[in-house]
């Protein structure tokens, strides 16, 4: 188990890859284009090692470097790591980077993007805490291990849980209604925007992390039944690329009204009823 | 080492728009380029909309005399290698605007034009076609060889180059007297 | 031998106040601020191998007796300042407090119960005031040559006096001394917040005065009944009573929450700020508000499990989120810190409450590494405020490009309070999954989503900051490291130094520093496992993950610092244009319409906490 767990998270950059090749693929087949092919972005990849490196100043490219380490870093916690929730603020320290990154330039799209990524944080990380709290509650196991091997299948104690992380997702992978942070039409991508070249490709990499990142979560909620798992999580990925295509983008309000005001409610009642329950 | 790297630019050349003044024709045909009837996507080609990482440089439109500032601050901001491609006749000649007050005539009186696209308005598949041939073009180029625009007459030859410079030397050339309120303390 | 440190560890203090105040010399104030830094760190530590069992003290009647003195005139100290400063609610308070202080002397019945009881909780607080508190008298001596060279002496000895006050209010266990030095307390931060004599000063040192005389009726009011009932005058005798009404433990919690400014009386503390900047730095840190988690802690063993405790949890938890939220709309640096300082005491409180020895232990740890970091944040924002005049946060815009280390130092102390490897992280992290398996147990479910969404706020709160005071268009490695008087430096150089061991090594502190801290409260050790890395039964936090975690937070920033890479330099992206971008940053301005609902709940909360966790109804 663990020999496989830790291959994943060495191998995790690759997979993420073609997670983002397969929702680009997807998404032109929704809306009947024939779409890049699957490996596009190693080819972008391999375009951008390619390219002449322009950079603002050096904390910054260095910060995308960081985001891009930091971000590896917490997956690797979450997939070998004894405790999850410490993963999960992991990935918040590499978000840290990130608008650290975006922080530290004089560029108005950057700096919004930043804050506007604060924003993102605020709405997510408490309930992606509330979803380890809720692997705890129902497998009694902050290890990965001991939640993929409990006897109990988390999502039937946690349904609503699991809708409110599912809708999480776009908050954290910046998609559609959520994609405020980046909103490619409208800050430029937000706080990546100042990278580029090998600057970028750290950057662009640490996204395919997320996939990564939120995906497993989801499929530590299938509990020993890896089969159910590995449904969730298509059904998860291929529902946030349905909602991608078909909705707009919302405002930031309307982002912290939708997660503190429906999901954190939805998430918290589900774990008091079920510790009320027992 | 770097041609296998090499092979990858033509999977994945990424664009960006410019309109230098355009009457919207070209750059409607260009969006109409990237949607579901024509899909460049299937290229992997996307509409950056950010200089920095991108590659292709589209420009639409005769060169106003407000716009060539920002044309080659544009330009400069690309990194190499990179290539333009002038959409539509306007950008290449002037088109019917050309000799007008307002206007410089075709971009390649400021950047070097690597592919030229007739056309009022360019058609989508003379775009894609103008787009593959920037392509071919590209793949040519080093990125160690530094790409300035035409009107800068002495090219820098430094390692590393401070591209602010010459942007602020162009913009004191070629900017429109504009009232700018310095604000930063 | 262990008395007579005891007795040097409060007098020191004293004495060398009154020496700096008659002398009014710069070099004395130095020297004798780092002897007390030096001497009264060393005792602490001494105190700390040797005092294993609670050791109890008789000080002379005499002592009891002229305590009783100086209360009322203390009492009539401030009853005179009320008239002279034309608030007749100080002067009423005042008059309600000799009238109860007069009913408990008449009344109180004769005991041979040791008045002064020193446990390891109380070397602990000797350890925070003796190491954290004299670093700021020794930053303000520095501080007021910039401000106002003439008054040097007078401030100082304040300060200093106020260490000694702190010290020997948490060695008392006789509940009158504990009203009369809780009261000097308030004398002590009164006399500071008012140091600057202008209009405002005044008026929020009297703020400050009638709302802490308000702790004091609370607290007289719990002696009364205690007395009137039990006859329990002593602190270490609620613990002979198995049957106890809640209603005296109510009142004395109710005093800790004022005194840790909590939300109705919150205002005191963000008042203080118009100071000179020592003077938040020693309210946040290591004095004042650090009487209402101890306070707490003392009472956490007797109020475990009750109705009472279950209250605070929900007031304090409510406070705990709300103030961090009021924090995202400030403006002004200071007011920001006190408002995290508010929050994370509520924190500190709830997890005192809850008493288990896991939340016991992170409440020790919170208040150790709050004490750290907002010491060091708050002589941070003073060497802002005289050397670079930043005051908002606005201020702090690209002050990078002139004080790096400034910046480092800021950075650090703000990670450390939210941040993935540090010691007040871990104590979250301890925290939430203490929580979880509470709720695991059905008991005390809502902390969870309390301690989830606070810290969640604190976190955007911290980076908010941090953002602005990075922004920059200059490569770094030409800035200069900023060069600036020694006294300012040194002081925040130990604070970080600290932090950065303790964060390290924070399994050591765990286990041969807090949980011993723990066992001399609730009489048990939380399972702590040896080693470097943190364990304790099915949570582990492995050290190659704190290693790693510390190499991004602390060592990506200073690399940033001199790493140089060659590659070609442009401007930032504009459209084109060249306009000079100006940056900010948003405040949620949308929480001014709330804000009043928020102190109006609070209020309620706090009747709750009174009423029915003080079992009146």
């Amino acid at each position: 188990m663990k020999g496989i767990l830790f291959t994943f998270a060495l191998l995790s950059p690759i997979i993420g890859g073609l997670i983002y090749g397969l929702e680009r693929k997807f998404k032109a087949r929704m809306q009947n284009r024939q779409g890049p092919p699957i490996l596009q972005p190693f080819y972008d990849f391999f375009k951008l090692t390619d390219k002449r490196a322009l950079q603002v100043h050096s904390f910054h490219s260095l910060m995308g470097i960081a985001f891009f380490v930091a971000a590896w870093f917490a997956v690797f916690a979450l997939l070998i790591g004894p405790n999850i929730l410490i993963a999960i603020f992991l990935h918040v320290l590499a978000l840290l980077f990130f608008t650290a990154g975006g922080f530290s330039v004089k560029s108005p799209y950057s700096v919004m993007g930043a804050l506007r990524e604060l924003a993102h944080i605020l709405a997510a990380e408490p309930i992606l805490v509330f979803a380890a709290i809720a692997l705890y509650l129902s497998t009694g196991s902050w290890n990965i291990e001991g939640i993929l091997t409990s006897n109990t299948v988390p999502i039937l104690q946690m349904p609503l849980l699991f809708c409110a992380l599912v809708l999480t997702v776009p908050i954290l992978l910046k998609r559609s209604p959520f994609d405020i942070s980046e909103a490619h039409q409208e800050i430029i991508g937000g706080a990546e925007i100042e990278y580029s070249g090998l600057f970028y490709e750290a950057v662009y990499t640490a996204k395919w992390l997320e996939y990564i990142f939120i995906g497993v979560i989801v499929f530590l909620f299938g509990g020993s039944n890896y089969l159910l798992g590995a449904l969730l999580v298509a059904a998860t990925f291929l529902f946030v690329w349905l909602l991608d295509n078909a909705t707009t983008r919302l405002t930031i309000h309307y982002m912290m009204k939708f997660a503190w005001g429906i999901l954190l409610p939805l998430a918290a009642f589900n774990i008091f009823w079920v510790a009320i329950w027992r | 080492m770097f041609g296998f790297f090499k092979k990858f630019r033509k999977k994945s050349p990424w664009i960006l728009h410019y309109n230098t003044g355009s009457c919207n024709g070209c750059d409607i045909e260009i969006m109409a380029c990237l949607g579901p009837k024509y899909d460049l996507e299937r290229f992997g080609i996307i509409n950056k909309g950010n200089p920095k990482q991108a590659d292709i440089l589209l420009v639409t439109g005769p060169v106003t005399k407000r716009a060539r500032a920002r044309l080659l601050r544009l330009y400069m901001q690309m990194p190499e290698p990179k290539v333009v491609v002038a959409v539509g006749a306007c950008a290449c000649t002037g088109g019917v605007f050309r000799h007008m007050y307002n206007v410089e005539n075709g971009i390649d009186r400021f950047i070097p034009v690597d592919v030229y696209i007739p056309g009022c308005a360019a058609r989508p598949e003379n775009i894609i076609e103008g787009i593959k041939k920037a392509i071919e073009i590209w793949e040519r180029k080093q990125k160690e060889k530094v790409e300035v625009p035409k009107v800068l007459k002495e090219i820098p030859d430094v390692e590393t180059l401070d591209r602010r410079e010459i942007i602020s030397k162009l913009e004191e050339k070629y900017s429109e007297r504009l009232v700018i309120e310095e604000d930063e303390k | 031998m262990i008395a007579a440190e005891i007795l040097a560890s409060i007098l020191l203090p004293w004495i060398s106040a009154l020496v700096i105040y008659v002398l009014n010399n710069h070099r004395v104030s130095v020297f004798l601020t780092v002897l007390n830094f030096v001497i009264l760190t060393i005792i602490g530590l001494h105190l700390w191998f040797s005092v294993n069992n609670p050791i109890t003290l008789h000080p002379p009647h005499l002592v009891d007796w002229l305590l009783l003195v100086y209360d009322y005139g203390l009492l009539l100290y401030f009853f005179k300042q009320g008239i002279e400063n034309r608030n007749p609610l100080v002067s009423v308070l005042a008059v309600i407090q000799i009238f109860l202080l007069s009913w408990v002397v008449l009344i109180r019945p004769h005991s041979e119960v040791p008045n002064i009881y020193i446990d390891k909780l109380t070397v602990f607080m000797y350890l925070i005031v003796g190491f954290v508190g004299s670093l700021i008298t020794l930053f303000a001596t520095r501080y007021m040559q910039d401000e106002n060279p003439v008054r040097e002496g007078e401030f100082v000895a304040i300060l200093v006096w106020f260490l000694g006050v702190m010290n020997f209010i948490v060695s008392v266990n006789n509940i009158e001394w504990f009203f009369a030095l809780f009261e000097t307390t308030t004398l002590a931060s009164y006399l500071l917040i008012r140091f600057r004599g202008d209009t405002v000063s005044v008026n929020n040192a009297l703020l400050a005065l009638w709302m802490n005389q308000i702790g004091g009726i609370t607290i007289l009011l719990a002696l009364l009944f205690a007395i009137h009932k039990y006859g329990i005058t002593h602190f270490s005798q609620f613990g002979e009573h198995t049957q106890l009404a809640l209603f005296p433990l109510a009142f004395l919690s109710a005093a800790a929450l004022v005194k840790g400014a909590q939300m109705p009386f919150h205002r005191w503390l963000l008042g203080a700020m118009v100071a000179p900047t020592p003077v938040s730095a020693i309210l946040h840190s290591a004095t004042m508000v650090k009487v209402a988690p101890y306070l707490i802690l003392r009472l956490s063993p007797f109020i475990k499990g009750t109705l009472l405790a279950k209250l605070i949890v929900v007031f304090t938890g409510f406070v705990f989120v709300v103030t961090a939220l009021l924090a995202l709309n400030e403006t002004h640096f200071k007011r920001i810190l006190a408002y995290s300082t508010i929050s994370l005491l509520s924190l500190m409180m709830l997890a005192g409450t809850i008493g288990t020895p896991i939340t016991i232990t992170v409440a020790l740890m919170l208040i150790a590494f709050h004490a750290v970091a907002k010491a060091l944040l708050f002589l941070e924002a003073g060497v802002l405020e005289k050397r670079y005049h930043a005051k908002t946060i606005y201020d702090l815009k690209h002050i990078i490009n002139k004080a790096p280390l400034t910046v480092f130092f800021i950075l650090v102390g703000f990670l450390s309070m939210t941040m993935v490897p540090f010691a007040m992280f871990v104590a979250k992290w301890l925290m939430i999954s203490e929580m979880s398996e509470l709720l695991s147990k059905a008991s005390y479910i809502i902390t969870v989503a309390i301690l989830a969404i606070g810290g969640a706020i604190l976190t955007v709160l911290y980076l908010k900051i941090l953002g602005l005071t990075i922004n920059r268009d200059e490569e770094s490695f030409r800035v200069k490291i900023e060069k600036l008087p020694s006294l300012y430096t040194i002081p925040n150089v130990i604070y970080v130094v600290l932090i950065l061991i303790a964060t390290l090594f924070i399994n050591t502190f765990l286990v041969y520093f807090f949980a011993p801290i723990t066992q001399s409260i609730i009489g048990y050790i939380p399972p702590f496992c040896e080693g470097l890395s943190v364990c304790i039964k099915n949570l582990q936090l492995p050290f190659w993950q704190i290693i790693i975690a510390f190499f991004f937070v602390v060592f990506f920033p200073i690399i940033a610092h001199y790493i140089h890479f060659k590659t070609d330099r442009t401007a930032e992206y504009s459209c084109g244009e060249p306009v000079k971008p100006r940056i900010s940053t948003y405040n949620m301005v949308c929480l001014n319409k709330v804000s009043t609902y928020f102190e109006s709940i609070s209020l309620a909360l706090f009747v709750l906490v009174l009423v029915i966790g003080g079992g009146m109804l």
